[in-house]
């Protein structure tokens, strides 16, 4: 949630005390000190700047080059690896190629309304959760904006002024707080309870088993003055494939009050990554440099494994997230991996450079998941190197 | 939450006084709010013929006697809080004290906050400002109701 | 032994999980959330599987044994899993409709066994095609 309040001490090195910050934010503080990278090339520690010279030499090697990661690095360096994907003529893509992507860029496009999650505090009276449990993804959601906090026109907070409903196939921790709020689906079943809400919506008998239930909840909707409609990893499940019927519900809710959508997405600055590739090109992720500008699944990293010879990794793990016969594709090729800590994908590559961790030992910016800007400072020395940095030494060695 | 019958069914029943209190029932409920300890009936604790109850009696209490229970009956299980400040964020005191801190989902900044998370986890401070313990005695339940994974308690 | 059954898995991101995750994915801390599966528990039973005991996940593109767990809820035919290298080497890797990986919900045939949960280590070998 790129929070702003946060107080550290630290001592010798590592986080002693912190204040306010949630469990898994004091989870990723104290990872500082966690298996973090080296310098290598082909498993043997070497001074960086040869791993930055050796990073630059495979990638030089590739025809088919694929640049991927960035959600978890800062805007800076984002901007970095797209002029390096276009000087180099090659691809590039995030994570969001195959999680919320596709939303995501409905909505910087325009085609989906949205709003701020400060809006959301001051205004919203109904907040949805739909296929997404920020309670244990980003746990000071609900507290900080999205339902228990007073706002300016939303005074009294949860107890009086705001509703949580939750759509979900399973009674998640978020479903738990909704209470009499959670709707549960049968995986697969989202799109036909939007159908039902839709026709619930025009004062139609819903196709559903809870009628009732279902009517009560488009009467609800019908009175919000100000609704959020929060995605998740659920949701981007629920529209593969077929995003309309989603946006249709959107413009139906639009039509009886004002709804907007925030996706919650995974990593700090995914937003700033797509937002950074599509002020350059018009496409969140999955484009190609080769020729011009060009996008489309077949530049997702998915496909592109098939064709590619060389990639660089940045910030990510997709040898730990992709499906195991994509991992083992990209097992078989030479990678450049850039992170800050050792994982599964590093663990494959030729050469590795480290990183500094941002908004501890680096500063920068990021997009939060609303596209809000926020800057970050460093308050934690260390001898590592930002991730902007690192991205622009190996973009000049080549 | 332990009830004062349970822990009475554990007392000797005899009213004896000893404890300073006129009934066994005054006792039980004195001893869930931790305003006397087990030790003040000393028939339970020297009489062999209650071992068995006095067994059960410190079984029964023991998430209260941990050092998890605040002096007024509130247990937080940290192994269980996300620290997603839910229940800083909804008490009614914090929203009181704090308008400009956690009222509004921030960090408390006006000192004056009795649930804020720290190190990852809630802490609760001054628990005796808490509306439960306070002179109304009012049932609130904001924190217990707004937690995803029941980390606190009321015993 | 109870034969094994065809279940719908779902995958879900748990606090605890991402917790370890930053403290180390080598760790056995990171594997004790994620190589884990919570079954229904009329599900369960069919299966002839208690809570803790290793439980083989297995689709048409790899095996890995988890934990088994029990849920409060009811989800009969459906298994949650905590999304992680362990889900993820029973996805197939097919870009679908429109081109757009399934990496949520799969279908796997889930059995009882001895041994296990698979360490993140034989993940590593699976991943580097051993």
């Amino acid at each position: 949630m790129l929070c702003d309040d946060i107080e550290v001490d630290l001592l010798d090195g590592a986080v002693k005390k912190t204040m306010n910050l949630c469990r898994k934010g004091r989870a990723h503080y104290d990872s500082i000190t966690v298996e973090r990278l080296r310098p290598a090339v082909r498993g043997s520690e070497v001074p960086l700047e040869e791993a930055v010279g050796s990073a630059a030499e495979l990638l030089e090697g590739a025809e088919n080059l694929l640049i991927f990661g960035f959600g978890s690095s800062s805007l800076e360096a984002q901007r970095a690896g797209v002029e390096m994907a276009k000087k180099l003529g090659s691809a590039i893509d995030d994570p969001s190629s195959f999680s919320q992507g596709a939303i995501t860029e409905k909505i910087l496009a325009g085609e989906v309304p949205s709003c701020t999650l400060d809006d959301v505090r001051n205004y919203a009276d109904i907040s949805i959760f739909w296929g997404d449990d920020p309670s244990s993804s980003h746990p000071r959601h609900l507290s900080r904006f999205s339902y228990f906090p007073r706002g300016e026109k939303r005074q009294r907070g949860y107890e009086e002024d705001r509703e949580a409903i939750v759509v979900d196939v399973r009674r998640s921790p978020t479903a738990q707080i909704a209470a009499d709020g959670f709707f549960k689906v049968p995986p697969g079943g989202d799109a036909d309870f939007a159908e039902a809400l839709s026709s619930a919506l025009g004062g139609k008998i819903p196709k559903i088993e809870d009628k009732k239930r279902m009517l009560n909840l488009a009467t609800k909707l019908r009175k919000a003055k100000f609704g959020a409609i929060f995605t998740g990893l659920g949701h981007a499940e629920a529209i593969k494939g077929d995003i309309d019927w989603f946006v249709s519900l959107v413009e139906r809710l639009n039509e009886v009050s004002r709804f907007s959508v925030i996706p919650t997405l995974g990593e700090y600055n995914t937003r700033g990554f797509n937002q950074t590739l599509f002020d350059e090109t018009g496409h969140v992720n999955s484009v190609s440099f080769k020729e011009g500008v060009a996008s489309g699944p077949e530049f997702g990293i998915s496909r592109l494994l098939d064709v590619c010879d060389g990639a660089m990794i940045v910030s990510s793990d997709p040898a730990a997230v992709l499906p195991g016969p994509l991992a083992r594709k990209l097992a078989r090729l030479p990678i450049v991996a850039v992170n800050s800590s050792r994982n599964l994908t590093t663990d494959l590559a030729e050469v590795t450079v480290p990183v500094a961790v941002a908004g501890i030992e680096a500063g920068g910016s990021a997009l939060r998941t609303d596209g809000v800007k926020v800057e970050y400072d460093a308050f934690a020395e260390s001898g590592y190197v930002s991730d902007a940095e690192v991205v622009r030494m190996i973009m000049e060695a080549v | 939450m332990i009830s004062v019958m349970e822990v009475y069914q554990l007392l000797p029943k005899t009213n004896c006084k000893k404890c300073g209190l006129p009934t066994c029932m005054a006792f039980a409920v004195e001893l869930l709010g931790k305003r006397k300890a087990i030790e003040d009936c000393t028939p339970l604790v020297e009489e062999a013929k209650y071992e068995k109850k006095l067994e059960g009696l410190r079984e029964l209490l023991a998430p209260i006697l941990s050092a998890d229970a605040t002096e007024t009956g509130m247990v937080i299980h940290y192994e269980k809080c996300y620290g997603c400040g839910n229940c800083v964020v909804a008490c009614p005191v914090n929203v009181a004290n704090d308008p400009k801190g956690t009222a509004i989902g921030r960090g408390p900044v006006s000192g004056k906050a009795i649930l804020m998370v720290e190190d990852g986890v809630v802490k609760c401070v001054n628990v005796d400002e808490c509306r439960r313990f306070g002179p109304e005695k009012v049932l609130c339940n904001a924190c217990i109701a707004t937690c995803p994974s029941k980390a606190i308690e009321f015993i | 032994m109870a034969e094994g059954r065809e279940l719908t898995v779902v995958t879900f991101r748990g606090i605890f999980q991402e917790v370890q995750e930053a403290l180390g994915i080598y760790s056995d801390g990171y594997r004790d959330e994620s190589a884990v599966v919570f079954l229904d528990g009329g599900d369960a039973s069919g299966l002839g599987v208690e809570a803790g005991r290793p439980l083989r996940m297995e689709t048409d593109h790899g095996a890995v044994v988890a934990v088994a767990k029990i849920s409060e809820d009811p989800h009969p035919g459906v298994a949650f899993m905590p999304k992680s290298p362990w889900s993820s080497q029973l996805l197939s890797g097919d870009p679908g409709e429109g081109g757009v990986l399934e990496m949520k919900r799969f279908t796997a045939k889930v059995s009882s066994c001895d041994k296990g949960p698979t360490s993140i280590a034989e993940i590593g070998e699976m991943i580097r095609g051993g």
